[in-house]
């Protein structure tokens, strides 16, 4: 047996054990944490935090590790968070594990501050230097870690097997997870079920981070690739089936470790292929399930109640409509007058960020898709704008300059070059994914996002060793906005008209549009919307704002750098407008301003170990989504309405009729 | 006899081994309101699906209009003019009842195409005749008192009726009702019966009706089809029906001094 074999098989254990633990959970509850990823890289810093910073021994250290610490954060999360989340919407389901993805890693940099730096050579169950043994029989070698990977894996098969076939506890288990109902009036406590899948599937989350620190290492990228590809082996399961979920995470490791040996050593191809497995594997799937007529895939992510809230006070008529619009653009065009030159250069990182979060607004807010490819999507329009500006060439093809006798494009095109090529990406993604319910579109995009985050953004012309393209100001119709305080005010102007956009197709029939597929698609479709088309231009309007926000966002900072627009940076987005409100202009503003001020307000006042608060805060904001998900502004906004009362709103004492 | 306006030709439907439709023919003439009943798991809301698009028979074919829409989408077989209400409602729940009706006009008449203008603000006008249109259906229902309400706050009972209004504010010229009057109480019940009645004689509607009252479809419809185990074990006149053995077997019980139980 080769070696790549071997290391594929241990690759594909460890995903297999996170993944048993994704889709336990799911199971139990029928959330899919998009956290899984983050909960492991929580277990596996403490593990190291004990083994390496305390000088605990091996087994002692994992012991506490994963039988304590980790049913311990399972509990407190299963507790605080999941357990609200099993009868919310998709949607607010979705950007709360989102919100958790982005605080957890920031509350475990906080607590751990080692974890904030490099950490070199972590150490797994296996002592290091890891021993290496040669197994003749096989004609393969060995080392300690692989053992213990390979032993990890056995353990925990034997072990959930046993569990859930031969104990009272696992036929409890089973019957909750076919039928909660019926279970619960058999006289099984559901609660204690539920909890107890929470407490086991993040040790079997910690489990797999443990095991995957020594191979690759206690950084973000790993762990969100974990994420995925537990995510695609789980879609193999179905989300329900373990031992189609163990074999599916078992063949990604073995096409990841297998295709080590026949790549080249370093190179785009090899980075892009690797985040290009789960996706292909989970894209064959969906299309394989489905050729075979089997159940779709949406009915069963909704069948969650129907969401039953007290309705809004409509929003005031005539000139009162105009009011709140009115002192937001008043406050916003008359930061130049209050601020100084700095500040309002951070504000305008703000006001670009709030143009792009209006992408999140359209896609998820409006069209109710769960979509985690809007940063990538900002991302092309920002590197290609700046591409365009500076050297007008991309993938090496020079693009011909119709507007100006120098190299570089002129930055107005350019940005309308860069809006409109995210466009298409975004289509493609939709089409990709228009068949795909909620969780499994977020799924799809996701691994999209990581796809081209390797194979595209990675490339040299756009990374430049991290530094990205520098972007100077532009000139537009004329006008010379090199300047902060008119560059300010176009950034403003653009936010407005965009916003209003959004604002004015809501209240129109798209939005109606809109409203009625987000509950029923069926009954959309039958009343004659084609929910196709319905939603490829909530795709495209989505891509085309992101695309001009990403633009607009890497001026204002001086360059495009595709560390601005990736994975991570995308769920913090996420989870901050989702705070505000998914739905609202003004809460995508506030999202942008706060993103930009806060981090600068946090380094000038507080000490450089803070740096993570208001990433912990961004995510705690988006947990608090269970509670409201629809937000802060709308919260706020609808409390004002319902004090002032009567003239013009609904009288909500009115008794529902008959 | 011509050509009927939606019928269904040998249509068959497998979920894995279990055959939810076998060879099922059904014929909907203009201006008619056929019935379809048989006991639960018959059938019904499957021969629906199909009929509506959002399920792909294996073999047959069903042809709306005159034409062959066995491959089309459900919002094409909408836009020929037909409507569908649902058995587990399927209401917008961010609505309120007024603009359930207001999009579903708007649908038929294309507005949710109209991209561009409702980005430049002049999406929100009423199109000419439609208050008028949504209140005369507002009015016929009897849903004036709920209009402005979402259908949040509005009762199961009166969530048929949404359904049953949207369906008709799409201008259709057959709908299929799935149980339009569970859960409704005897005066709503009355109330479908007469708008189905009004529907048929102003507007020349059809309606397929899939119900368990079985005197209401009795009284209601023209012809009649029953379903079991997804095959059509009789079909004809509501009277023929009323007589049949197999039927009374299969779904009615045993007829006592006259009335029907189930």
């Amino acid at each position: 047996m080769p070696g790549y074999v071997l290391a594929g098989l241990v690759l594909g254990s460890i995903y297999a054990v996170s993944a048993l633990g994704l889709v336990l959970t799911y199971s139990s509850s029928r959330v899919v944490n998009f956290a899984h990823g983050v909960t492991a890289y929580a277990v596996a810093v403490f593990y190291h935090w004990l083994n390496h910073e305390q000088g605990w021994s091996i087994l002692p250290s994992a012991a506490v590790s994963l039988l304590v610490f980790a049913p311990a954060l399972g509990l407190f999360l299963w507790a605080v968070l999941f357990r609200r989340l099993t009868h919310a919407p998709p949607t607010t389901r979705f950007l709360a594990t989102v919100g958790l993805w982005v605080a957890l890693p920031a509350a475990v940099r906080l607590v751990f501050p080692f974890s904030q730096g490099e950490i070199n050579a972590p150490q797994g169950l296996a002592k290091l230097p890891a021993s290496v043994f040669h197994l003749s029989a096989l004609d393969v070698s060995i080392n300690a870690n692989q053992i213990a990977v390979l032993a990890g894996a056995v353990v925990v098969v034997v072990g959930m097997t046993a569990l859930l076939r031969a104990t009272p506890i696992g036929l409890a288990t089973r019957a909750s997870v076919d039928s909660p109902r019926s279970a619960e009036v058999s006289g099984i406590n559901t609660t204690l079920v539920t909890a107890g899948s929470w407490m086991v599937g993040t040790a079997l989350a910690g489990l797999a981070g443990i095991l995957l620190t020594p191979i690759l290492g206690l950084a973000d990228l790993e762990f969100t690739l974990l994420l995925v590809v537990s995510l695609a082996a789980a879609v193999v399961g179905r989300l329900t089936s373990l031992p189609l979920t163990f074999a599916g995470a078992l063949v990604i490791g073995l096409i990841l470790g297998i295709s080590v040996d026949f790549l080249p050593a370093h190179g785009v191809l090899t980075t892009g292929f690797r985040p290009s497995v789960p996706f292909v594997v989970m894209l064959l799937c969906l299309l394989l399930y489905q050729g075979l007529g089997r159940e779709r895939f949406e009915v069963d992510l909704r069948a969650g109640p129907v969401e039953r809230e007290v309705p809004a006070p409509p929003p005031p008529r005539g000139w009162r409509a105009a009011v709140g619009p009115g002192i937001v653009a008043v406050a916003l065009f008359s930061v130049p007058l209050w601020l100084n030159g700095f500040w309002i250069g951070v504000v305008s990182q703000g006001v670009a960020l709030a143009v792009l979060f209006l992408t999140f607004t359209i896609v998820t807010g409006e069209g109710g898709m769960l979509s985690l490819v809007q940063a990538t999507l900002a991302g092309i329009g920002g590197l290609i704008t700046a591409a365009l500006a500076t050297h007008s060439s991309i993938f090496g093809w020079q693009v011909p300059n119709p507007f100006s006798s120098s190299v570089g494009w002129p930055l107005g095109p350019a940005i309308l070059a860069g809006a409109l090529v995210a466009v298409p990406v975004g289509l493609l993604v939709a089409s990709l994914s228009l068949r795909l319910g909620d969780v499994y579109l977020a799924l799809a995009t996701l691994a999209f996002a990581l796809l081209v985050e390797q194979l595209v953004f990675a490339r040299h012309e756009f990374d430049q060793f991290g530094a990205g393209i520098q972007l100077g100001r532009p000139m537009l119709l004329g006008i010379d906005f090199n300047d902060r305080t008119s560059f300010f005010l176009l950034l403003a102007a653009v936010f407005c008209v965009v916003a209003l956009v959004a604002v004015n197709l809501r209240r129109a029939t798209t939005g109606l549009v809109l409203a009625a597929m987000r509950s029923s698609e069926q009954a959309a479709a039958t009343t004659g919307v084609s929910v196709v088309r319905a939603k490829l231009l909530a795709f495209a309007a989505s891509s085309f704002v992101a695309g001009l926000g990403g633009a607009l966002f890497a001026i204002t900072i001086g360059r495009a750098s595709p560390n601005s627009f990736n994975v991570l940076i995308g769920i913090v987005w996420l989870a901050i407008v989702a705070t505000w409100g998914v739905r609202s202009v003004v809460g995508a503003l506030v999202a942008g301003l706060l993103f930009a001020v806060v981090p600068q307000l946090v380094a000038e006042h507080l000490p450089a170990s803070w740096a993570d608060v208001p990433t912990l805060l961004f995510g705690l904001g988006a947990i608090g989504l269970a509670r409201e998900p629809r937000g802060i502004i709308f919260t706020v906004v609808n409390a004002t309405r319902r004090a002032r009362g009567g003239r013009g709103t609904l009288a909500l004492t009115q008794p529902p009729v008959r | 006899m011509t050509d009927p306006l939606l019928a269904a030709d040998d249509v068959s439907v497998r979920f894995g081994g279990i055959v939810a439709l076998d060879a099922v023919d059904l014929a909907v003439p203009e201006r008619s309101i056929v019935g379809l009943v048989g006991p639960n798991g018959a059938g019904k809301t499957t021969l629906f699906g199909v009929l509506s698009g959002l399920q792909h028979p294996g073999r047959g074919r069903v042809r709306l209009a005159g034409i062959d829409v066995t491959r089309a989408t459900p919002q094409r077989r909408a836009r020929l003019g037909l409507a569908r209400t649902f058995q587990r409602l399927e209401l917008f729940t961010e609505l309120t009842v007024r603009q359930h009706l207001v999009v579903a006009r708007r649908v038929r008449e294309g507005r949710d195409r109209s991209l561009l203008r409702d980005a430049a603000g002049l999406g929100r006008r009423p199109s000419p005749g439609e208050d008028a249109a949504v209140d005369g259906l507002l009015e016929l229902l009897e849903l004036r008192d709920v209009a402005s309400l979402p259908v949040s706050m509005i009762p199961l009972g009166t969530g048929r009726i949404v359904e049953l209004a949207r369906a008709l504010a799409t201008e259709p010229r057959v709908v299929l009702l799935d149980e339009p009057t569970s859960g409704l109480d005897v005066h709503e019940t009355r109330q479908v019966g007469a708008a189905l009645r009004t529907a048929r004689s102003e507007r020349g509607v059809a309606f397929v009706l899939v119900e368990h009252d079985v005197e209401l479809v009795l009284e209601l419809c023209d012809d009649v089809t029953v379903l079991d185990f997804g095959r059509v074990i009789a079909h004809g006149p509501p009277a023929s029906i009323r007589a049949d053995a197999a039927v009374q077997a299969a779904y009615l019980g045993t007829p006592t001094d006259g009335a029907v139980t189930r």
